[in-house]
């Protein structure tokens, strides 16, 4: 008999609250003012590094991220003891302390370095640099000394509605304004040390416990959620100020990410292991480029957008129901290696059709160059516009297009996960045998997920050959498959948040870190062996996923439960 | 010496054959798993299948739903025809149990192809001796589970959302509550299947089973592991599925529980059929006797101490 229910111990009592040193909190405020003084002093001798830090009293960029940090040290330490008490019941003030204080201080020695490096040694470091320093360090040792407290439970956090979405409406232009900021940053030191910055400050959010809140919200106010996001990204082209650099960077990030959506179809939900899905986006960029007016195009065959749109995501679904017919059979690694052969095979294919081996579709090596801009009606995607004064390049252009297209992935994702398909996916997954004993078509699904998801990923396709206005084999080698598959299980298998987040991720750092080429491969395979190690669910959880990856954890399979209860009960 | 109690009366009227397994035989390499074994199961009736371990029993349940391909043998299933007609309006006064597992009209026997899919479209479900559930879903998402193939959405409906669509996912979902009432797991709906007790996994399985709309309802061990309590629940759950108007084929090592629930009886055992009759005959049978317990007279060592008459414990007490 295996008797699942097994007796959860009981958790153990916290250790004996430390008596609370009547220094602390004075050390903390003491941290916060240290920190304040020291940003408005100069912190580098040197004025040409890191968008000039050298003039007293007028704070530079990383400066002021310094003094952000500081008024939220200062709100968390008011919130501990002072006027804002209340809140402090909710929010675990303490432990959002020791990680500003440990990540400030963390963020402040790296500036030291940066200076070090960036100009001649640490001789050019002006005292106010130490100063911040001190500041960081004293609020760290604050928030150690500083006892924890019992806290009220999130879920039971209500704000009136209005307020609530106002609270999404502050996150979502807190995204867009941080987006903006770290991509408006030339230098990579400058870039790095912004990002470290977003990444303490979301780390502390996260450990007060206010991104708990937040996604409650969220649960409670889905659309406007939704609705929030695709605004702040549709708001961005118009930060940008026609710069083409970061839109071109935006616009690979979208590709990226609509394809990736297309694999967590077939990964995340069904469960399948596919390392040659580049093929399908090659597939519906080479449709694309043969049906265009590009001087080198090889059909005839001239039809409008949509109907080349509809023609490359039916090509590459083919493919797919011509790959999945007999390789779904084989299940696993097996599977693995047989879609893999398969991109190799796009790819060696796409180089031989050059008319010495069969017929010249393709062009072979060489590719198809020189395709023209969309022309969607009387909407030339290639010319520049201006609204309300602000530039909108071409890039800009098929930034918009691509948004709408990524909504419709999302769309097709959501609807699919939520619906009888889902479930069977989910059934298939949780136990292949019982759920062909159910009932469940297990082999049709399989297929339906490898067609759906190579559709998704043709439509992709079709637009990025008009982007990149050109194609060629050596686009979709199996590194780039290798890399979807990464950004699926870096941001989460089976959700939207993490797989649109690992993609960025994926895509974003490559290109503004170009000093770091030679190391991308190194360092990825590093962050993905650090992940499988302590995340393997991914950065963004998909609950049923989590459970799947602990199998043996009884607790978190009640708190999940408990989670879903209460959000049945909110709605 | 008999462990039948007041049985039921099993006056009702016993119906057409809804399954005809005949001469079924599995054979894995050398072993011969199964060996001809012949099965008729009518409408309304409770047929148990015992043996000892290793008898074959679990093999003959796979050849019956597919999962296994006969090496030869035929089973014929009067199924649900492929366009099940619908279900007509229950009226105000009828009871749950009826309303929950609606009869339809049987169709004539015909072949089963050996596939899982198309048994279980016939209408013939199963469970399974060691618990297979869906265990990071909860309660009734397991039993929507079930209704997949009594449903149609495709992947465009799923996309679209038509009213089509939101009324056959409403109609599942009121169906899973509905099945989870019936065996009682009502209020259990949002838990996750791994988190319930062991009792509740099994009533959830069967209710997973009855989800798929099934004639006839196969049992692997449904009592397995469980205290007298549980098995008593167990066996008023099973009436009640026999009531409302469905065939059980049940599985049990557990003798009381067999004798005092089945109208009839089939020993296996090493593969091939012993004997089939009334719990009463069945339970007489010296054969039935010696294939559990040993005969005492050819191999002394083998016949176990407790094989003497009054200090049997039940489960194995002819």
């Amino acid at each position: 008999m295996t008797d699942v229910k097994t007796p959860v111990p009981e958790a153990t009592d916290a250790p004996a609250a430390k008596p609370e040193r009547p220094i602390a909190w004075p050390l903390g405020i003491a941290g916060v003012v240290l920190l304040v003084v020291g940003s408005f002093l100069s912190w580098s001798y040197d004025g040409q590094i890191l968008n000039d830090l050298s003039i007293n009293f007028y704070p530079g960029g990383l400066q002021i991220l310094t003094l952000i940090g500081a008024v939220l040290s200062l709100v968390l330490l008011l919130a501990e003891k002072g006027p804002m008490t209340r809140l402090g019941a909710w929010l675990d003030a303490t432990l959002g302390i020791r990680t500003l204080g440990a990540g400030l201080s963390l963020y402040m020695v790296l500036i030291l370095v940066a200076i070090g490096t960036e100009s001649d040694g640490l001789i050019n470091v002006n005292p106010g640099g130490y100063i911040s320093l001190v500041g960081a360090l004293l609020i760290a040792v604050s928030g150690w000394l500083l006892p924890l407290r019992q806290l009220r439970d999130m879920s039971e956090a209500r704000l009136p509605g209005g307020i609530e979405i106002l609270t999404i409406a502050v996150l979502m232009a807190a995204v867009l304004f941080a987006a903006a900021y770290a991509l408006g940053l030339q230098d990579a030191w400058s870039f790095i040390l912004c990002l470290v910055f977003i990444a303490v400050i979301a780390t502390a959010l996260f450990r007060t416990g206010t991104m708990t809140f937040v996604s409650h919200v969220g649960q409670r106010h889905k659309k406007v959620l939704t609705l929030a996001a695709f605004v702040v990204a549709f708001l961005f082209p118009f930060t940008q100020n026609g710069s083409d650099a970061n839109m071109s960077i935006a616009n690979q990030v979208l590709i990226f990410g609509a394809t990736a959506m297309g694999l967590n179809i077939v990964v995340g939900l069904a469960g399948l292991l596919d390392l040659g899905y580049i093929a399908f986006l090659g597939a519906g960029s080479y449709t694309a480029a043969v049906l265009s007016n590009s001087a080198f195009a090889t059909v005839g065959w001239k039809p409008p957008f949509l109907v080349v749109m509809l023609v490359g995501a039916a090509v590459s679904a083919t493919l797919g129901l011509i790959i999945g017919t007999p390789t779904l059979r084989v299940s696993g690694d097996y599977l693995a290696i047989v879609t893999l052969g398969f991109g190799e095979i796009f790819r060696f294919s796409m180089g031989n059709l050059d008319g010495n081996n069969g017929p010249n579709l393709t062009n072979g090596p060489n590719g198809i160059p020189g395709i023209p801009d969309l022309q969607i009606g009387g909407f030339n995607f290639g010319d520049e516009h201006s609204l309300a004064g602000i530039e909108l390049g071409r890039f800009s252009n098929y930034y918009f297009l691509l948004l709408i297209l990524i909504g419709f992935v999302i769309l097709v994702f959501a609807r699919l996960n939520n619906s009888r398909i889902g479930r069977g996916w989910v059934a298939i997954r949780e136990d292949e045998k019982a759920a062909e004993a159910m009932g469940v078509n297990v082999f049709g699904l399989k297929i339906l997920a490898f067609a759906v998801g190579a559709f998704l990923a043709g439509l992709a396709g079709t637009i990025k050959a008009h982007q990149d206005a050109a194609v060629s084999p050596d686009q979709y080698q199996f590194i780039e498959s290798a890399f979807l598959l990464a950004a699926i299980v870096l941001g989460g298998m089976g959700t939207i948040a993490g797989v649109l987040l690992g993609a960025t991720i994926l895509k974003l750092l490559p290109e503004k870190l170009r000093f770091f080429s030679e190391y991308r491969l190194l360092m990825f395979g590093l962050l993905l062996v650090l992940m499988m190690r302590f995340r393997p669910e991914g950065l963004v959880a998909s609950r049923r996923r989590q459970l799947e990856f602990h199998e043996e954890d009884e607790e978190l399979a009640v708190e999940v439960e408990e989670q879903r209860l209460a959000v049945g009960e909110a709605q | 010496m008999t462990v039948t109690e007041s049985r039921p009366e099993a006056t009702r009227p016993i119906g057409e054959p809804v399954l005809e397994a005949s001469g079924v035989t599995m054979r894995f390499g050398g072993l011969l798993a199964v060996n001809d074994v012949n099965l008729t199961v009518r409408e309304g009736e409770i047929v148990g299948l015992i043996g000892p371990n290793g008898a074959g029993k679990t093999t003959f349940f796979n050849c019956l739903t597919g999962l296994y391909k006969p090496t030869s043998g035929q089973v014929r299933f009067a199924g649900v025809p492929r366009k099940a007609p619908k279900a007509p309006k229950v009226k105000k006064g009828e009871s749950l149990d009826l309303e929950a597992v609606p009869v339809q009209e049987l169709a004539a026997l015909t072949p089963l192809p050996p596939k899982p899919r198309a048994v279980v479209r016939a209408g013939m479900a199963r469970t399974f001796q060691n618990i297979r559930l869906f265990a990071n879903m909860t309660a009734l998402e397991n039993v929507m589970v079930g209704r997949y193939c009594r449903t149609s959405a495709g992947a465009l409906t799923s996309v679209l959302r038509g009213p089509k669509f939101r009324r056959e996912e409403e109609a599942t979902r009121a169906r899973a509550q509905e099945l989870l009432d019936f065996v009682g797991l009502g209020k259990s709906t949002e838990h996750l299947a791994r988190n319930m007790p062991y009792g509740d996994q099994r009533r959830l399985e069967i209710a997973r089973a009855l989800a798929t709309d099934p004639k006839l309802i196969l049992l692997d061990e449904p009592t397995a592991g469980m205290n007298p309590q549980e098995t008593r629940q167990a066996m008023d759950l099973i009436f009640k599925i026999r009531d409302s108007g469905l065939s059980v084929v049940v599985i049990e090592h557990d003798m009381r529980f067999i004798f005092n629930l089945c109208d009839r009886v089939l020993c296996l055992v090493q593969g091939q059929a012993l004997i089939e009759g009334t719990p009463d005959e069945v339970q007489s049978d010296p054969r039935v006797i010696e294939a559990y317990i040993g005969t005492g007279e050819d191999d002394d060592e083998d016949a176990p101490q407790d094989a003497v008459p009054d200090s049997t414990p039940g489960e194995e007490k002819p």
